[in-house]
C-alpha cells in the first residue's frame, strides 16, 4: 500500500470513527432527553386531558341538572306521565347531545329509557351513581356494549327528589380528538377498558392513535399508571395511563396517553439528514484535502525515491526538481547536493583510475580500452602501437632520485603529445609512453616514430641540469602483430626492448626473435606438473678415463619427453626453470635420482661416479649442503660417487653466499667440478679460491683439435696447468678420434662426447661400464 | 290524667304544668355533630291505645319572606287548611305534586292563596316554580303525639302515660326511599331519653345553584 493511500485512508477513518461515534452518542442522548421530556409531557399532560374531561363532565352534568329542573318534566313524572316523561327525556337528550336518557325511580329501578333497550322495572345498572346523585349530581365514565359513556345522573325535585335522570353521553373519538386539538400535545390518546383478564382493549381513540392498549396486553404490561416505554406498530411510544371518575359497577376505564419518541424525532430527523449530507460533504473534503496533503508529502518522496534509483544505477542527471517547501524541500536540495558531489568524485576516481597523476596522460588500462575500442568488431581496423621506452631513465633515477625522473616523464609527455599529432599518447609504465596511431600503415608509423624521436633527442633542460633520455621505440602493428590492445601492448614492448638493445633507435616486432612468447609459461606449468608426475628421465652421458680405457664416471642429463610437444631441449627448459625459479626443485629431483641410481649401480658393482649439473640459482640455497648430505646418507651412497658441475657464470654472481655453499659442499666430501671452462670470464687465479676438484674443457677448443694448432696448444695449456695446480681435466665434445688421441697424448684425464658416447638410458650406459676395450679408431661406433 | 293534649300544648304544658306522668326527650343529631331542627317525630304507644281527642281545625299560615317559605316545616292535622301569604316583592308560584294534595298558585306579591283544605295524611313537598331554593313541607299527621324538634334538635314529650312507646322521626332530608327511623322506648316515672343520628342530604334550601358537587 502506498504511503499516500495510507496517510488517506488514516484520515478518512478517523474521520468516520468520531461522525459514527458523535452520532451514537448524539442518538443515544437525544432519546433519553425525549423519554424524559415525554415522561414530563404526559405527566403534565394527562393531568391536564382528565381535568378537561372533568371540567366538560361538569358542564354536562350542569346542563342535565337544569333539564331536571324543567317544571313540565318534573310535573309529568310526579304525575306518571309516562309517555310525556319519555318524550321530554328524548328531547331533552337531544339538547345536551346524550345518547340516552332514562328516568330512575328512588327505589333504583328504571322507570324509562330512550334507547327502549331496558324493560321497565329492571335496576339501574350503575347504583352507586344514584345512590350518590342526591348528595350532588354524580358523573363517571363507564363501559357500556363496548363503547364509553359519561353516565350522569342528577335527582329531580318537585321539590323534594322524587326520581333520578341518568343521561348517557358517548365519550368518543370525536371527543377525544376535540381534547387532543384543546390539549395541543402531539399525543396518541385513547380510552381503554378492561375486558376480563388483565386484557385491555380500546372503546375510543383520538387522532393518529395507535392500538396502544392491545400494545399493552401484548406486552403483558399492567396499567401504566406511571410513564413506561411501550413498542406498538413498531414504534416507541412512552405510555401513561389516568384512571377516570368511575363507577364501581362498570368495567375499569383509563384514559391512555402515549408520546411517540420516533415523532419527537422527527423534526430532527431533516436536522439529522443535514448532518449526514454535511458528513458526507466534510468526508470527501477530507478525502481530497487527504489525498492532496498526501500528495504534497509523497509526491516529492516518489520523485526522491526515483531519483535515487536512477544515480543507484550510475545516472547523476541532476534529479528533477521537487518543489516542496519545508523538510521535504531541505530533502531534496541536499540530495541534489550530494548527487553532484558523488557524480563529481565519481568523476575524479574515473580520471585517476584511466590517468597517470604525473604527466595527465591516460595510464595503461585507458590506452588498452581506447585501443580495444579502436579495433575490436572493426573491420578492416589497423593501427600502429608506438612504444617509447627512454634508456637512461634507471640511470637517471638512481642518480638523481624519482622527481627528477617525474618531470623528466612529464616533459616527456608533454613533448609526445605536441608531436604525435592525432595519435592517442598514455603512460604505459614508469619508463614508456604508449603512442596508438589508428589507421596508420607500417611507412607512416615508422615515420612518426622518428619524429617522435628528434622531439625526445632534445635534452631535457632544467636550471643547470640537461639530461639526456636516450629515447627507443618499438613499434607493433594491426593486424599484423596482434588484433587485441593486450597484444599489441606487449609486443610493442617486445619490440622497445629490441630497439633498446640494438644500435637502431626504433625497431618494428619480430615475431621469430620474441623470446615472451606465450607457449613458455604453459610449458613451466607443464614442467612442474612433469616434476610431480615423475615424467622426467635421466639420461648418463659416459666419461672415458684415458688412462686405462674404462667407463668410471657419468654426467646426469635431464630428459623431457613431452606428452604432446614430444622431446623438449634441455636448453630451453633449464632455461626457463632458471627464470621462473624452477630450477631448485628440478635440481633436487635431478640430485635425488641420480644418488638413487648410483647406490643401484654401485649395489651391483659398478662404483661409477655420477656428475649432476648445479645452477648459479641452487648455490643462493643454503640448504643445498644439508639437503645432498641427507639424500647420500639415505641412500648409503658414499660423497666419493658424486660430483657437482658448475658453470663459471655460477660461481661468478653472488660469490659469497655460493663461496660458502660449495665448501660445505666440499666439506661432506663431494668433488666439485668447473663446466664449460675456457669460455667465462673465471681465471685460475680465482679458482684458487674455490674447493674445486675438476675443470672440463668447453667443446669449444676440442671439437677442433684435429686441425687447429692453436687449439691443440691452448688445451695443452689448460691440461698441465690444471694438473700443475691439482685438478682433474676432462675434455667435453670429443667428437673424433684425432681428438681423443691428442688428449690422451697429452695426459687428460677424461674424455666425454659422441665419438665415446651420447647420453644413454641408464640401462644402455650401464652395459658400458663392464666394457673394457675401446676403439679409439671407431668414431660413435661404441654405443 | 289528661290524654289528650294539643300537640301545640303540649309542649307548652310539659314546661308549665308539673307531669303527672312520663315525659319523653328525643334528641336528634344530624350525623355530623351538629342539631338536626325541623324534625318530625311521632309516638304511637303499643297495645290498646285511647284514641286522641280531635281538635278543631285550623288555619295555618305559611309565609313567603325573603324568597323562603317559613316556616320549612309544618305540622297539620288532617282538615287543617293552609294558606300561602306572599310577603315579598315578586311573584311567586307556589306548587305541589304530592299525592296527598297538589295545588298550584301564582301569587301576586302582598296576595294570598286561598285557603287549602288538607284532609289526607301524608308529606307535602311544597316548592315556588320560580324559585329553586324554596321549599317547605307540610306534614299531615294522625300520629297520637307528634312533635317538631327545634334548633336544639330536641322534641320533648310530657304527660306521657307509662307504657311502651315507638318513636319515629321524618325529616325533609332524610334520604327518600328508605323506611323511617324508629325506636322503641318504655316511659315510666323517669324521663326517658332516646337520639337518632340522622344521615341527613344537604339542605336544599341552602345551596342556592343544585348542580354544584
Amino acid at each position: 500500500m502506498s504511503f499516500r493511500l495510507r496517510l488517506s485512508l488514516l484520515f478518512v477513518a478517523t474521520l468516520v470513527a468520531v461522525q459514527i461515534f458523535t452520532a451514537l452518542l448524539i442518538y443515544g442522548v437525544a432519546r433519553r432527553a425525549f423519554i424524559a421530556e415525554g415522561e414530563r409531557q404526559l405527566s403534565a399532560g394527562a393531568s391536564a386531558v382528565v381535568r378537561q374531561l372533568d371540567d366538560i363532565s361538569t358542564r354536562v352534568a350542569d346542563n342535565v341538572q337544569v333539564l331536571a329542573l324543567d317544571y313540565a318534566l318534573r310535573a309529568a313524572i310526579a304525575q306518571h306521565d309516562q309517555s310525556t316523561v319519555l318524550s321530554a327525556l328524548r328531547n331533552h337528550g337531544r339538547r345536551i347531545g346524550a345518547e340516552r336518557m332514562l328516568l330512575i325511580g328512588l327505589d333504583g329501578a328504571i322507570r324509562s329509557d330512550t334507547s327502549n333497550a331496558v324493560a321497565e322495572g329492571q335496576k339501574f345498572p350503575f347504583p352507586d351513581l344514584a345512590d350518590a346523585a342526591l348528595d350532588r349530581p354524580a358523573a363517571a365514565v363507564v363501559a357500556m356494549d363496548g363503547k364509553a359513556y359519561w353516565m350522569i345522573v342528577v335527582p329531580v325535585y318537585a321539590p323534594e327528589p322524587i326520581a333520578l335522570i341518568a343521561a348517557g353521553i358517548p365519550v368518543d373519538n370525536s371527543l377525544l380528538a376535540r381534547l387532543q386539538q384543546l390539549s395541543a400535545l402531539p399525543n396518541t390518546i385513547e380510552l381503554i377498558t378492561d375486558v376480563g383478564a388483565g386484557r385491555w382493549t380500546d372503546v375510543a381513540r383520538g387522532n393518529e392513535s395507535v392500538e396502544l392498549a392491545s400494545a399493552l396486553t401484548a406486552a403483558g404490561h399492567s396499567l401504566p399508571l406511571q410513564p413506561t416505554l411501550v413498542r406498538a406498530d413498531g414504534r416507541e411510544y412512552v405510555a401513561l395511563a389516568k384512571r377516570l371518575r368511575e363507577s364501581q359497577q362498570s368495567a375499569p376505564v383509563a384514559l391512555v396517553l402515549g408520546y411517540s419518541i420516533d415523532d419527537a424525532l422527527q423534526p430532527y430527523r431533516s436536522v439529522a439528514l443535514a448532518w449526514a449530507s454535511l458528513v458526507a460533504l466534510g468526508l470527501a473534503a477530507g478525502l481530497i484535502g487527504a489525498m492532496l496533503i498526501a500528495r504534497s508529502v509523497a509526491h516529492p518522496i516518489e520523485t526522491l525515491a526515483a531519483t535515487v534509483h536512477r544515480v543507484e544505477s550510475g545516472d547523476y542527471t541532476a534529479p528533477s526538481p521537487v518543489r516542496a517547501g519545508g523538510e521535504i524541500g531541505q530533502l531534496a536540495a541536499a540530495f541534489t547536493n550530494m548527487t553532484h558531489a558523488i557524480a563529481e568524485r565519481e568523476e575524479h576516481i574515473r580520471h585517476q583510475a584511466l590517468h597517470d597523476a604525473v604527466t595527465g596522460l591516460p595510464n595503461r588500462q585507458a590506452a588498452e580500452a581506447a585501443i580495444r575500442e579502436a579495433i575490436t568488431g572493426v573491420a578492416g581496423a589497423n593501427g600502429a602501437l608506438l612504444m617509447v621506452g627512454l634508456a637512461r631513465l634507471p640511470e637517471i633515477i638512481q642518480t638523481m632520485g624519482h622527481s627528477i625522473c617525474d618531470r623528466v616523464m612529464h616533459d616527456a609527455g608533454a613533448r609526445l603529445r605536441q608531436f604525435a599529432g592525432r595519435g592517442l599518447v598514455a603512460r604505459a609504465t614508469d619508463g614508456q609512453f604508449s603512442v596508438w596511431l589508428d589507421g596508420t600503415g607500417k611507412a607512416d608509423a615508422i615515420a612518426m616514430a622518428f619524429r617522435i624521436l628528434d622531439a625526445l633527442g632534445v635534452p631535457y633542460q632544467e636550471s643547470d641540469l640537461s639530461i639526456d633520455t636516450a629515447p627507443a621505440i618499438g613499434i607493433a602493428l594491426c593486424p599484423q602483430h596482434g588484433s587485441e590492445a593486450s597484444a599489441l601492448l606487449r609486443r610493442s614492448e617486445v619490440a622497445l626492448i629490441a630497439a633498446l638493445d640494438s644500435a637502431d633507435p626504433v625497431a618494428v616486432y619480430d615475431p621469430t626473435t620474441d623470446p615472451h612468447r606465450p607457449e613458455r609459461l604453459t610449458l613451466m606449468t607443464d614442467l612442474r606438473e612433469a616434476l610431480d608426475r615423475n615424467e622426467l628421465r635421466l639420461h648418463y652421458q659416459p666419461k672415458l678415463n684415458l688412462a686405462d680405457l674404462h667407463i668410471d664416471s657419468v654426467e646426469a642429463l635431464v630428459r623431457w619427453n613431452h606428452p604432446q610437444r614430444g622431446s623438449v631441449p634441455p636448453e630451453t627448459f633449464i632455461a626457463l626453470a632458471e627464470k621462473t625459479g624452477n630450477i631448485r626443485r628440478l635440481t633436487r629431483w635431478v640430485l635425488a635420482s641420480s644418488i638413487a641410481q648410483a647406490q643401484e649401480w654401485a649395489a651391483r658393482g659398478h662404483l661409477v661416479r655420477v656428475a649432476v649439473n648445479l645452477s648459479a640459482r641452487d648455490l643462493d640455497d643454503a640448504e643445498l649442503p644439508r639437503r645432498i648430505g641427507d639424500l647420500l646418507s639415505l641412500h648409503g651412497v658414499s660423497p666419493r660417487s658424486i660430483v657437482l658441475e658448475l658453470t663459471e657464470s655460477a660461481v661468478m654472481g653472488e660469490p659469497e653466499l655460493a663461496v660458502q655453499v660449495l665448501k660445505r659442499l666440499a666439506d661432506l666430501g663431494i668433488d666439485l667440478a668447473i663446466d664449460d671452462f675456457g669460455v667465462g670470464q673465471s681465471s685460475f687465479a680465482y679458482l684458487r679460491r674455490l674447493p674445486v676438484r675438476e675443470i672440463k674443457i668447453d667443446r669449444l677448443f676440442t671439437q677442433r683439435l684435429g686441425e687447429d694448432a692453436g687449439d691443440r696448444t691452448l688445451v695443452r695449456s689448460i691440461v698441465e696447468l690444471g694438473h700443475r695446480l691439482g685438478y682433474r681435466v676432462t675434455a667435453e665434445g670429443v667428437e673424433t678420434r684425432a681428438a681423443i688421441e691428442y688428449l690422451r697424448d697429452i695426459g687428460c684425464d677424461h674424455a666425454q662426447g659422441f665419438y665415446i658416447a651420447r647420453a644413454l638410458a641408464a640401462d644402455a650406459v650401464e652395459r658400458l661400464f663392464t666394457r673394457s676395450e675401446w676403439d679409439v679408431t671407431r668414431a660413435g661406433a661404441n654405443i | 290524667m289528661m290524654r289528650t293534649i294539643q300537640f301545640g300544648m303540649a309542649m307548652l304544658l310539659a314546661l308549665t304544668l308539673p307531669a303527672e306522668a312520663g315525659e319523653l326527650i328525643v334528641t336528634l343529631e344530624d350525623g355530623h355533630g351538629g342539631a338536626a331542627s325541623d324534625a318530625v317525630v311521632s309516638l304511637y304507644e303499643d297495645g290498646d291505645a285511647e284514641p286522641v281527642p280531635q281538635r278543631a281545625s285550623m288555619v295555618r299560615i305559611i309565609d313567603q319572606r325573603a324568597e323562603t317559605f317559613i316556616p320549612y316545616v309544618e305540622i297539620f292535622r288532617p282538615g287543617d287548611q293552609v294558606v300561602f301569604r306572599n310577603s315579598d316583592r315578586t311573584r311567586h308560584h307556589v306548587y305541589s305534586f304530592a299525592a296527598a294534595k297538589s295545588f298550584e298558585f301564582v301569587i301576586a306579591p302582598g296576595d294570598s292563596s286561598p285557603p287549602v283544605t288538607l284532609d289526607r295524611v301524608g308529606e307535602i313537598s311544597v316548592g315556588c316554580n320560580i324559585h329553586d331554593q324554596m321549599i317547605t313541607h307540610l306534614y299531615v299527621s294522625d300520629a297520637p303525639w307528634v312533635a317538631r324538634s327545634d334548633v336544639d334538635g330536641r322534641a320533648d314529650f310530657t304527660g306521657l302515660p307509662a307504657g311502651t312507646y315507638q318513636v319515629e322521626v321524618w325529616h325533609p332530608q332524610l334520604r327518600p326511599g328508605r323506611p323511617a327511623p324508629r325506636q322503641t322506648i318504655v316511659v315510666n316515672d323517669a324521663p326517658a331519653h332516646v337520639t337518632f343520628s340522622l344521615p341527613l342530604l344537604s339542605d336544599p334550601r341552602q345551596t342556592g345553584d343544585r348542580s354544584r358537587y
